[in-house]
């Protein structure tokens, strides 16, 4: 008990130091769960929006294998960025494995799934006939996206914390495809695993605060602008 | 303005829906489409908004084709669907997405409100209202725009009985003071003629009959046609006869029947005898006064020849033309 106190002293002591390691880490955490969760919105959302809106013969299939993508363990799409990236693989040309790229490719595709799914429920819970409506009022292609979007937008900014909430706290992929190394592609969830193995409770607890902070602080951005009422 | 149907044929998928050679809503009149579900009428109307496009032929709205006048077109959808925000919101976004300026949508935008019996609401969620306030908010929405071409689909679903009869007295004033050419969908008869001026009767995708509600009421093409708009079918010697709503009276006359009584319900103001006649189920009102025929017993009734047309066939196709009934 006194270790985990002492623990917690030691975190906030180096977290209201302005721990150089500790800023740095979780400043690479943001940039690459940030970059995987922004392609995710971008690839994910009219994606969802097309298995929401559509119907086409092979829709449920897709929204199954999306479902599936859901539940998919980061250390397996760690394994297959790692397969795809690694030197011998089909696209070791790039040299991307153990980068900063490589781990966002890895995050991006734990996000997207979720994404889609997301995006695509709230999509389909609107009205049947609010596009038609849009349409008839004279709303053109692109004012009729943006105002089906705002309608969706709990859904919408669900899908973005999903998204991040899942790559921002996993460990398995960004070992796996990022090597941990230090400077480099060290981030919180890997420095935390690293620091536990080393018996250094001080700096794990101080990353896991400094994570959880981060990851509050985004999602409550988030939550206001979700729940904010359109005029 | 006028709209105009020609030659058009549409489908969804391989399940064809309409089938329509030709079609005229003319200018300034109030045209119903009436006819059973899965008749048309709904798909028609979506043609004229432009929301579908036909597979063969051409929808022409003021002499555009459809798509390409949407501007000219309001349209009140059944279900009323409205985005997150007060009505106030909503009916100013339909007037902000024709481009009108803020003085004009301000002005529209109460106009219609108070019109419709919806001003006390504008600043109320429009995704909270009741269903007869949701509808007569979804009236304001179309109204305000003071389209050329407004279209009303089935526009008193999801009132109670009395907004029903409400709505049903205010509307054709509303229609009068803020819409052009108009055509309404139901599948009520008398919501079609105490609303409309034009019939457009449609059964299977297929134009039964069009023209003047009393034209269109008086010359039912065939025994369907003449059931829906409310006839009462009876066999006679050359085929079917169909005797207009209300037209069967107890006693002899022009066109007489003999009907075995199976039933006799008292509904206070009169009393409703039902019975055969030549095999076909036949209900008569008799006044409240009337000796009451008992069941079982047979008895005569009877309709002037001006309220009966004749099918020469029972089932014809192609569509026979009616004649008025001569029957001595």
């Amino acid at each position: 008990m006194e270790a985990i106190w002492d623990g917690l002293v030691e975190a906030f002591r180096l977290i209201f130091r302005g721990d150089g390691e500790l800023f740095s880490i979780a400043g690479r955490s943001l940039l690459v769960s940030g970059s995987a969760t922004a392609l995710a919105m971008l690839v994910g959302v009219p994606l969802g929006y097309l298995l929401g809106r559509a119907r086409f013969p092979a829709r449920t299939l897709i929204l199954a294998a999306v479902g599936t993508g859901m539940g998919m363990p980061p250390v397996v799409a760690g394994l297959v960025i790692w397969l795809l990236l690694v030197r011998s693989g089909p696209f070791g040309g790039f040299e991307l494995i153990y980068t900063k790229q490589a781990m966002i490719i890895a995050q991006f595709l734990i996000a997207t799934p979720l994404v889609i799914a997301f995006t695509a429920a709230s999509i389909q819970a609107l009205p049947a006939r609010l596009p038609d409506l849009l349409t008839v009022l004279g709303a053109g292609r692109l004012r009729t996206l943006w105002l089906l979007a705002r309608e969706a937008r709990l859904g919408l900014l669900a899908a973005v914390m999903a998204g991040f909430g899942a790559v921002v706290s996993e460990v398995g992929a960004s070992m796996a495809v990022g090597g941990n190394l230090v400077g480099d592609t060290r981030v919180l969830t890997t420095a935390i695993v690293t620091e536990t193995s080393r018996a250094d409770t001080e700096r794990a607890i101080a990353y896991g605060l400094v994570l959880l902070a981060m990851a509050f602080a985004i999602v409550a951005v988030l939550t206001v602008v979700q729940q904010r009422s359109p005029r | 303005m006028e709209a105009r149907f020609e030659g058009v044929r549409f489908a969804y998928g391989d399940h064809p829906v309409l089938d329509v050679p030709e079609l005229r809503f003319a200018e300034g009149r109030v045209t119903a489409l009436l006819g059973p579900n899965g008749s048309g009428k709904s798909p028609l109307l979506r043609l004229l908004a432009g929301l579908e496009r036909p597979a063969a032929g051409r929808v022409l709205v003021g002499g555009n084709p459809a798509p390409a006048a949407r501007d000219s077109v309001a349209y009140a959808f059944q279900e009323a669907v409205f985005l997150s925000g007060t009505l106030r919101a909503n009916l100013d976004l339909a007037l902000r997405l024709r481009g009108l300026s803020p003085s004009a949508r301000r002005s529209r935008l109460d106009e219609a409100a108070t019109a419709c019996g919806v001003a006390h609401l504008l600043d109320r969620p429009a995704n909270r209202l009741s269903g007869g306030e949701a509808q007569r908010a979804n009236l304001a929405r179309a109204l305000s725009l003071r389209a050329p071409l407004t279209l009303l689909d089935e526009p008193l679903a999801g009132f109670d009985e009395r907004g029903r009869g409400q709505m049903l007295a205010e509307l054709p004033a509303l229609l009068r003071r803020f819409a052009g050419t108009t055509v309404l969908v139901t599948h009520d008869r008398d919501e079609a003629l105490r609303l409309a001026e034009d019939l457009v009767l449609l059964r299977e995708g297929r134009l039964r009959a069009a023209g003047p509600r009393r034209e269109v009421f008086a010359a039912p093409p065939d025994p369907e046609t003449a059931a829906f708009l409310g006839y009462t079918l009876v066999p006679t010697d050359a085929g079917l006869a169909g005797v207009a709503p209300g037209g069967l009276r107890p006693g002899p006359g022009d066109f007489t029947l003999s009907l075995h009584v199976e039933q006799v319900v008292d509904l206070v103001a009169c009393v409703e005898v039902a019975g055969r006649s030549g095999g076909r189920r036949i209900a008569v009102e008799f006044p409240s006064d009337h000796p009451l025929p008992a069941p079982g017993e047979q008895v005569t009734v009877s309709a002037p020849t001006g309220m009966v047309v004749t099918f020469t066939k029972p089932a014809p196709e192609p569509v026979d033309r009616p004649s008025r009934a001569s029957v001595a």
